[in-house]
């Protein structure tokens, strides 16, 4: 295993903001953070960086307990570097911010020269090896700071939200470079993420964490609402005061609720008259993940729904059709 | 207003002229200043880092302190000093009195609150991410320390410059422990209140015009670091 988490807490303040009774992640794998703002996903990827430690609880990395007590983190810290939301280029120029991690190491300035120029070409930012680094958009950035953890020669690389500031250009060439580090290079990855597409492109195995917790289900489609009382008295949630979804029981007031994407049945008709929780929808997005497809539905809410490839060819859907969307009970929880 | 005038274009030829006893004064004023300057950095800067970057008890009552030496009168430095010193002080065995080390010691006393206080604000300002960035790169806390110190470059030379224009514009401190001693001590600031006294105005005119030669110099050197760093 390359890290084993057991009873881990983070406390800010009085807050938990980390609460994991147990987690391991496997090396050589991609690994995908996936949670909300304010889940925990950074805060988890600094503990798994050595930059910080948790307020109780052990870490385990590569079989060894981590001891947080004496100052042995700096050679743990490297063979794992964090490439962060939004990295920070020291304000000298990219070539020469490749050379610190290199010079840390005591490599040869030869060798250093032929590692600067493979790594600027394996992130395509060859031309700018003697621009200044602070002049550089957010998607050069971020590929600038990718190499200068690849010259750290790590053994993983933990990536916080890899391109939530870039464009798309750029977010293609980045998704490009975390797979060819991790099968080329073998590099274990870790990286966080609030897109559930993307996690499902790029990720071996995705860990959903949620208010610091893990969480079971995807927890993806998250709506606020407001659980009211019918006019039979049957108990039902407003989502976003926009649509009615009918709960079997909950405490009244406001809640967050979670329809799992896997659960809510798809069909092109709806029965007469159409069961409970039935919505009709238009078909918005259509995403390729591995043997299923992910159908974003406008039913007043977007709704993200999971069908299997036969069913899609089935019901010969494409944008902008018309679809019903039941979701069973045991799709809904209350969170 | 005319003797002024006289004294300027007299002045000007005496720069011009190069007087041995003018190049003797500016000479004496930039060693001392330089050498109390480099000490008081090298001792300032890393202060004023620590400072910034360790959490302790007292910490803002420290702060608070060397905020309030910063207006530190340079008689008082001066007496200060020679209370040490002076023949009836402990240290008075040493013969430091009238000398230029003297000046030295009493100079670095006054411009250390100055380079550490700066230093503290220039770090402080400095990117959580830089240290943080560092650090995952490998850095030991002393690498991770040179590259803070290496963002906050510009400040911390802002800091020194200001440091220097201090203790070379300064008089208390290098009349009182330093003495003003003709070909040793005598300094720009010394021999200009010396003048003075005497009612000699050229002398000190052209040495007020070396003083301000100095400080404009130092800036446009400043502000020409700064302009290529934003290139």
């Amino acid at each position: 295993m390359l890290y084993e988490l057991s009873n881990l807490k983070k406390i800010y303040g009085k807050r938990a903001v980390l609460d994991l009774p147990h987690l391991s992640v496997e090396e050589g794998r991609i690994v995908g953070l996936l949670g909300p703002n304010g889940a925990g996903k950074t805060t988890l990827l600094e503990i798994f960086a050595f930059l910080s430690g948790p307020t109780s609880g052990e870490v385990w990395f590569q079989g060894k307990k981590v001891a947080y007590e004496n100052n042995r983190l700096r050679d743990l810290r490297r063979r794992v570097v964090i490439v962060q939301q939004h990295p920070i280029m020291f304000s000298v120029t990219v070539e020469k911010n490749l050379e610190f991690p290199l010079n840390i190491r005591k490599v040869p300035k030869q060798r250093q020269e032929e590692v600067i120029d493979e790594l600027l070409d394996l992130v395509g930012m060859w031309e700018f090896k003697h621009a200044r680094a602070h002049n550089l958009s957010g998607g050069e950035t971020q590929r600038i700071a990718i190499a200068r953890a690849l010259a750290c020669s790590p053994q993983v690389i933990l990536f916080d939200e890899p391109t939530a500031s870039v464009d798309v250009e750029n977010q293609i060439a980045i998704e490009r470079i975390v797979r060819e580090i991790n099968q080329d290079k073998g590099i274990s990855v870790i990286f966080t993420s609030h897109d559930m597409n993307q996690a499902a492109r790029l990720a071996d195995e995705i860990v959903f964490l949620f208010e610091g917790r893990l969480a079971q289900s995807t927890y993806e489609n998250i709506f606020s609402g407001q659980i009211l009382s019918g006019e039979n008295g049957d108990p039902y949630c407003l989502l976003q005061n926009k649509v009615k979804l009918g709960i079997i029981e909950g405490k009244m007031g406001p809640v967050r609720i979670a329809i799992d994407p896997s659960a809510i049945q798809v069909s092109q008709t709806a029965d007469d008259p159409p069961p409970a929780n039935s919505f009709k929808g238009r078909l918005v997005q259509l995403t390729d993940e591995k043997n299923k497809v992910r159908a974003l539905v406008d039913v007043g809410l977007p709704l993200c729904v999971l069908i299997s490839k036969e069913d899609l060819a089935a019901m010969s859907l494409g944008m902008g059709s018309t679809v019903w969307l039941t979701c069973p009970p045991d799709s809904i929880e209350i969170i | 207003m005319e003797f002024l005038f006289d004294s300027f274009f007299s002045a000007i030829l005496l720069l011009w002229s190069i007087d041995p006893e003018l190049v003797e004064i500016v000479s004496v004023s930039l060693k001392v200043s330089s050498t109390s300057t480099i000490i008081a950095s090298l001792v300032g800067v890393p202060a004023g880092f620590l400072i910034a970057f360790r959490e302790f008890p007292g910490k803002r009552m420290l702060i608070t302190i060397l905020n309030t030496l910063l207006a530190l009168p340079t008689v008082v430095v001066g007496l200060f000093v020679y209370a040490f010193i002076s023949r009836r002080g402990v240290l008075g065995v040493l013969d430091l009195l009238y000398t230029q080390k003297a000046m030295v010691i009493g100079q670095v006393i006054l411009i250390i609150p100055i380079i550490t206080v700066f230093t503290i604000s220039a770090i402080s300002t400095i990117d959580e991410r830089y240290r943080k960035t560092a650090m995952t790169l490998g850095a030991n806390a002393l690498q991770t320390a040179w590259v803070i110190i290496r963002e906050a470059r510009f400040a911390i030379v802002a800091a020194v410059i200001a440091a220097f224009g201090r203790v070379i514009a300064e008089v208390g401190i290098s009349m009182m422990l330093g003495g003003n001693a003709k070909g040793f001590t005598r300094n720009i600031t010394t021999a200009m209140a010396l003048e003075y006294d005497k009612g000699e105005f050229v002398l000190s005119v052209a040495l007020g015009i070396v003083l301000l030669t100095v400080s404009f110099g130092l800036n446009i050197f400043f502000n020409y670091i700064q302009g290529r760093a934003r290139v």
